[in-house]
């Protein structure tokens, strides 16, 4: 079994089949490892990277030959679908990621909705299928790792996110109403990054956390609409990881309905006791970005060995990765995973 | 109708907040002003009281960020009834330098802080979401502040926090003001490594460190 390519090892573990041991991968999207070292290693660089496909690619396959990450992910931002939705984006620097200037709607009822086909022409989101085209192409032994902003985060970047919030309570109609919309979108822009080659598909939805929504708001919308989204992307045969931010608590007993095919948490969550309390479930995680910061490789290793010990299903970092974190303590990471 | 004593206006205008009910709230600020329920009061036992009990059920996990946001609403719709019949301002508690650290765009958590903040009887200065750390130190001089509170919901712009204590040092301005920081991945320990004076868990627990940290 030591023969397993990564990809065939990814998808052999979203499948529940044996593996050697877990992958270690960082999808990118959200949890992007395009940190400053690399790119001043190759000179392959942001923001110019978020334009152009043929650069993203470029910069995901550095990311994957200096980390030891066990896949290629793109994009590097949360704000391709946000753009196409009419939000103007600032693309940031180097070493600062891309972020929402101003959403394009004040509130839910004045959001215009727009014809998808068309939406799929415009912004970054050819770029983007064309970077995830070059990338398979030329490994196809590796996991292409195709990165979408979660319904409910990309709801929050198209409207003012405090209205936003309020109106899932008081405009539950129009709330629905949007993130159909914007669910609808995603899995069509998931739809062409698979059908030109990407292997899978990682969802990241910070703003749909038990903490910001309650366990009654999760249910109704992020549950509901992420589970929309997956269904759309298993419809065209591809696997799917969704990213869980927060402590989880208030919102735990919604991850069994979940129906990706592996939940990604946050290092405030213990995912030995998640996978005991949930034995169904596969986890994925959770090395804190904040002790890879820090720089210490030692503790890195010791963190790392705890999650295979754990039998952690896929090792990866446990949210998005400062870009000041060194290469060294990343490989401390991915290498003590390899060398089991 | 029998008049309703003042007790009974304060816990209608607490009881509209905490029901997030807009309308209801003003309608009860328009009628303890008729029955001369002093405005000061109706702030302080009524709107702040109503704010108080949802930050409770906030801690508790019973209410969560939009039915905070529909409370504040409603106590902001009181506020806009009441505030032009104060008499005069009581004493401000003193003036906090607010806001998000460089590279987070979210501000819900700010906000909150915010509100609470104002509620206690503190000025507040916010200067927003995707603060750089400089613009903290210069405001907080200009204004002559006590306290910067600084929020974060991201791991990666953490650094910001401990930046913002070290120009305070490098300007020499450090002694005269407090720091406090909170936000998801920020804790105790993090706080105290990067010389901050003080960590609040959430928006209530906010409001009770600059009251500890002014007195």
């Amino acid at each position: 079994m030591s023969s397993l390519s990564p990809k065939e090892r990814l998808l052999r573990v979203l499948d529940n089949k044996a593996v050697d041991r877990p992958p270690v991968i960082c999808t990118g999207g959200m949890m992007n490892a395009a940190i400053v070292q690399v790119m001043n290693l190759t000179g392959n660089t942001l923001p110019a990277a978020h334009h152009q496909g043929e650069l993203m690619a470029a910069l995901a396959g550095d990311i994957h030959d200096h980390t030891g990450f066990e896949n290629i992910g793109i994009p590097f931002c949360m704000t391709v679908e946000a753009e196409v939705l009419g939000s103007d984006i600032n693309y940031g620097t180097l070493a600062c990621e891309p972020k929402i200037e101003r959403e394009r709607f004040p509130s839910s009822a004045q959001v215009e909705f727009r014809d998808i086909t068309t939406m799929l022409g415009s912004g970054r989101i050819a770029e983007v299928v064309q970077a995830g085209h070059h990338i398979a192409r030329k490994n196809p032994d590796q996991p292409v790792i195709g990165n979408l902003t979660g319904p409910i985060s990309t709801a929050a970047s198209i409207i003012d996110p405090v209205t936003f919030l309020k109106e899932l309570r008081k405009d539950a109609a129009n709330s629905h109403r949007v993130l159909e919309y914007v669910s609808d979108l995603l899995i069509a822009f998931a739809c062409e990054m698979v059908e030109n080659g990407v292997t899978m598909v990682s969802i990241g939805d910070p703003t749909a956390t038990g903490e910001i929504l309650g366990p009654r708001m999760f249910e109704e919308y992020a549950v509901r609409y992420l589970n929309k989204v997956i269904d759309g992307i298993h419809g065209f045969g591809a696997p799917v990881i969704v990213h869980i931010c927060g402590r989880l608590q208030s919102v735990k007993q919604f991850l069994p309905r979940l129906r990706c095919d592996a939940v990604s948490t946050d290092a405030l969550v213990n995912l030995k006791l998640l996978k005991e309390e949930f034995p169904g479930l596969k986890v994925m995680g959770n090395v804190s970005t904040f002790m890879l910061e820090l720089g210490d490789s030692d503790k890195v290793a010791r963190h790392t060995e705890t999650l295979i010990r754990d039998g952690i299903d896929i090792i990866a970092p446990a949210c998005g990765l400062s870009t000041a974190t060194s290469l060294e303590v990343i490989r401390a990471m991915t290498d003590t995973v390899k060398e089991g | 109708m029998a008049r309703k004593t003042k007790q009974e206006h304060l816990q209608e205008l607490s009881d509209a907040v905490l029901d997030m009910d807009e309308e209801r709230t003003v309608k009860a600020a328009h009628e303890a002003l008729v029955e001369h329920v002093d405005p000061y009061d109706a702030i302080q036992g009524g709107l702040s009281d109503g704010m108080a009990r949802a930050g409770q059920l906030f801690e508790d996990e019973e209410y969560f960020i939009p039915e905070l946001l529909m409370c504040s609403d409603a106590m902001y719709a009181g506020l806009d009834v009441l505030k032009p019949h104060l008499k005069q301002v009581g004493e401000s508690r003193g003036t906090v330098v607010i806001g998000v650290i460089e590279g987070d765009t979210h501000d819900i958590g700010k906000n909150m802080v915010r509100i609470m903040f104002e509620t206690g009887g503190f000025k507040v200065i916010d200067l927003g979401r995707d603060v750089p750390p400089q613009r903290f130190v210069d405001t907080a001089r200009e204004e002559q502040a006590d306290i910067i509170a600084l929020s974060t919901l991201m791991t990666t712009t953490m650094d910001g926090m401990g930046t913002v204590v070290r120009l305070l040092d490098e300007a020499d301005i450090r002694d005269g003001i407090k720091v406090m920081v909170g936000g998801g991945p920020i804790s105790p320990g993090f706080a105290k490594r990067i010389g901050a004076d003080g960590y609040a868990v959430n928006a209530a627990e906010a409001v009770k460190v600059a009251r500890e940290l002014v007195a």
